[in-house]
C-alpha cells in the first residue's frame, strides 16, 4: 500500500497528471476530486502519466473512465501514457483500450494528434 | 470542642436540667490555657481572646438548640420503642407535635407499612444483637400521610450494669438522595430501553438486507430441458453486499438465457446497481433475446441512470442464450461479452478453451457501447464456465504476490473437463478455499453443461438441479 501522489503540469497540449501510487479504492477519489479543479480547453489533450502508478483497481478504473468523460465535456481530448503491464491488461479485459489512447511514454502522448480509436 | 466531655446528653430521658451552656464560662477556660503556655505574649494573647471569644460564641450557641435544630433528626425511645424524646427537626419533618409524640407514639409508629416491617424484620434484631445500627434506609410517615425516605441510625446506651437503658437514635432527611436513586435509575432504564430499540433496529435491518441479498441471485436455477447447471457465490466479506450476479431463466417455449457478471465497487451503491442488472437484463430478453440486443439496452440503461451525476457506475457482463437441441441432445450456445472475462469451455474430450468475446466494452461507460457475440455449441459431455475475475484476480504463491491468472484457470479447467458441472463447480470451490486471504474480490461461478451420453445419473431431461450454492469466507 502507498499512498497516492498526484502533480499537475501544463504543456503546450494540455495539463499532464503524473499519478504515483495506488490508484485504489481508499485513493481514487483523490484522483476524481482534483479533475473537477481541472480546467480543459476545447482542443486541448488531457494526459494521464501512469509510469509511477503501483496499483489499479476497479475504483481506478472508475476514476479513469471519470476522466474520459470530464474531458469529453470539455470538448478535449485524453490519453493514457506509460500504462503499467497489469493495468493495461485489465484495460483490455474491460475494452478500455479501445476508449483510451494509449502511449508509450507522455512525450508521444502530448505529441501525436487526433487519436487513433 | 473543648466542651465535649461535660456536654449534657442531649437524648438522655431524664436529662439534667441544669443549665451548662454559657459560653463566657467555656470561653475563659479556654483562653486561661493559652495565657499559660503563652505568658510573654500578652498583646497576642489579648487580641486572641477577644477572637476566640467571638468564634465561640458564634459556634456555641446552646447545645439544647443545637439539639432541637440540627440538620438531622433525633430521637430517643426506651426499649420498648416509646419515643422518649424527639427533636424539633423531626417533628418539623413529620407534621407532628411533640405532645403526640413523647410517651405516646413508638418509633414503629412513625414508619411506613413498609418501614415497620424492615424495622421488625432486620432493624431491631440487628440493633439487639449488636448494640447499634448504621446508615439504615426506611420510609417514615408523616402527619398528612406522605413518605419520607430517611437513613436511620442507632445505638444502644447501657447502664453501669450492662444493661440496656434506651435507643438513640439519628435520622437524615434521604429525600434528595433517593431523587438521586430515582434519576439514575430512570437514566439506566432509558439507556436500557435505547439499546433495546438499537438491537430491534439492527434485527430489522439484518432482515431487509437479507431480503435484497437475496433479490441479487436466484436462490435456485430453474431446471433447463437437456442440460445441468451449477452455480456458486463466494462474498470476500461477509457484512458486505455482493456485486457479482448471475441467473438463469427461461426466455421462450424452448429457450433459456443466463447472464453472470461483476458490479463495479461495494456495499449499498454497487448492491443497487447489480439489482437494476439483473432486473434490466431479465426484461430486455424477454424483448429481445439476441445477447448484443441485451447487452445494449443494459448499457443504455445504466449510462443514463448514472453517468449525469458524475458517479459514473457499470458493470462486466456475459449474457447467453442457450438453445437446447433434443433432436440431438447439442445446445447451441450464443453468448456477448461486455468487458467480462472470456468464457470458458470444458469439452468432453478433456480440453478447455476460452470462447473469446474480445472487445465488448465495460456495460454503462458510453452512450453507444460495442459488445462482441460468440458462438458454440455444446456436445454431451461439454460445459460453458462463467466467473468473475475474483477468480483470475486471486492472489496467490507464498508472498500472495502472483496473479493467478487466466492460464493457471484454463490449466485447471482442463483437468475437470468432461465432469459434470456440480463437479466443475465443487473443484473451483475448493480451488478458492485453497486461495484463503488471497481472494480479495466475490466471484461468481456459473457452469452449464450437456450431460454426457454414457452418463446415466443424468437422464435427459434433467431433473431439478441442486440449489445453487453460495459460501462466504
Amino acid at each position: 500500500m502507498s499512498p497516492l501522489k498526484i502533480t499537475t503540469r501544463d504543456t503546450a497540449t494540455g495539463p499532464v497528471l503524473a499519478i504515483l501510487g495506488d490508484l485504489d479504492y481508499a485513493h481514487a477519489g483523490e484522483l476524481r476530486e482534483l479533475l473537477t479543479t481541472l480546467t480543459l480547453r476545447p482542443g486541448q489533450r488531457l494526459v494521464l502519466d501512469l509510469a509511477g502508478m503501483d496499483f489499479c483497481d476497479s475504483s481506478g478504473i472508475t476514476a479513469l473512465i471519470a476522466a474520459h468523460h470530464h474531458a469529453q465535456a470539455a470538448h478535449a481530448d485524453i490519453a493514457l501514457a506509460a500504462v503499467p503491464a497489469n493495468t493495461l491488461r485489465i484495460l483490455r479485459i474491460v475494452g478500455l483500450d479501445q476508449i483510451f489512447p494509449l502511449h508509450p511514454d507522455t512525450e508521444s502522448a502530448a505529441r501525436s494528434t487526433r487519436p487513433s480509436r | 470542642m473543648c466542651r465535649t466531655g461535660r456536654q449534657t446528653d442531649p437524648a438522655d430521658p431524664h436529662p439534667d436540667t441544669r443549665s451548662d451552656t454559657d459560653p463566657a464560662t467555656d470561653t475563659d477556660a479556654c483562653t486561661d490555657a493559652d495565657a499559660g503556655t503563652d505568658a510573654d505574649a500578652d498583646a497576642d494573647a489579648d487580641s486572641g481572646k477577644a477572637s476566640n471569644a467571638a468564634f465561640a460564641a458564634l459556634l456555641e450557641d446552646s447545645a439544647e438548640d443545637l439539639y432541637e435544630s440540627a440538620p438531622c433528626g433525633y430521637l430517643s425511645m426506651l426499649m420498648d420503642g416509646t419515643v422518649a424524646k424527639i427533636n424539633t427537626t423531626l417533628l418539623d419533618w413529620l407534621g407532628l407535635d411533640r405532645e403526640a409524640v413523647v410517651g405516646r407514639m413508638r418509633f414503629t409508629d412513625l414508619l411506613t407499612v413498609g418501614g415497620k416491617l424492615y424495622h421488625e424484620t432486620h432493624f431491631a434484631p440487628l440493633l439487639r444483637m449488636q448494640g447499634r445500627i448504621g446508615g439504615i434506609a426506611l420510609e417514615m410517615k408523616q402527619a398528612d400521610g406522605a413518605r419520607i425516605p430517611v437513613l436511620v441510625s442507632s445505638v444502644v446506651k447501657y447502664g453501669g450494669g450492662g444493661e440496656p437503658l434506651l435507643i438513640r437514635t439519628t435520622v437524615f432527611d434521604a429525600r434528595d438522595r433517593r431523587a438521586y436513586e430515582e434519576e439514575l435509575l430512570r437514566g439506566r432504564k432509558a439507556a436500557e430501553e435505547a439499546r433495546r430499540q438499537a438491537e430491534a433496529d439492527r434485527a430489522r435491518l439484518q432482515e431487509a438486507l437479507a431480503v435484497l441479498q437475496q433479490s441479487l441471485l436466484p436462490a435456485t436455477l430453474p431446471p433447463v430441458p437437456g442440460m445441468e447447471t451449477a452455480a456458486h457465490y463466494c462474498t470476500a466479506s461477509p457484512d458486505r453486499l455482493g456485486g457479482d450476479f448471475y441467473d438463469v431463466f427461461p426466455v421462450d417455449g424452448k429457450r433459456f438465457a443466463f447472464f453472470l457478471g461483476d458490479v463495479c465497487g461495494k456495499g449499498p451503491q454497487a448492491a443497487a446497481v447489480t439489482s437494476l442488472t439483473r432486473y434490466t437484463l431479465r426484461a430486455a430478453a424477454l424483448h429481445d433475446s439476441e445477447p448484443v440486443a441485451a447487452l445494449s439496452t443494459l448499457n443504455k440503461v445504466l449510462h443514463e441512470r448514472y453517468s449525469a451525476g458524475g458517479d459514473p457506475r457499470y458493470c462486466t457482463a456475459v449474457f447467453g442464450v442457450l438453445e437446447p437441441d433434443p433432436a440431438t441432445g447439442q445446445v447451441t450456445v450464443r453468448i456477448a461479452s461486455g468487458g467480462h472475462p472470456p468464457a470458458l469451455v470444458l469439452r468432453a474430450d478433456g480440453t478447455a478453451d476460452f470462447l473469446p468475446t474480445p472487445g465488448g466494452l465495460l456495460v454503462g461507460v458510453l452512450p453507444d457501447a460495442r459488445f462482441v457475440a460468440a458462438t458454440t455449441v455444446l456436445a454431451p459431455g461439454d460445459t460453458l464456465l462463467l466467473y468473475t475475475d475474483g477468480l483470475t484476480e486471486a492472489r496467490t504463491g507464498e508472498d500472495r504476490d502472483t496473479l493467478y491468472g487466466d492460464e493457471a484457470l484454463r490449466a485447471f479447467a482442463a483437468k475437470h473437463a468432461g465432469r459434470r458441472p456440480q463437479a466443475v463447480v465443487q473443484a473451483l470451490t475448493g480451488l478458492l478455499d485453497e486461495f484463503g486471504d488471497g481472494l480479495d474480490d466475490d466471484t461468481a461461478l456459473l457452469a452449464l453443461g450437456v450431460p454426457a451420453l454414457d452418463d446415466d445419473t443424468a437422464a435427459y431431461p434433467t431433473p431439478d438441479p441442486d440449489p445453487a450454492t453460495k459460501s462466504t469466507r
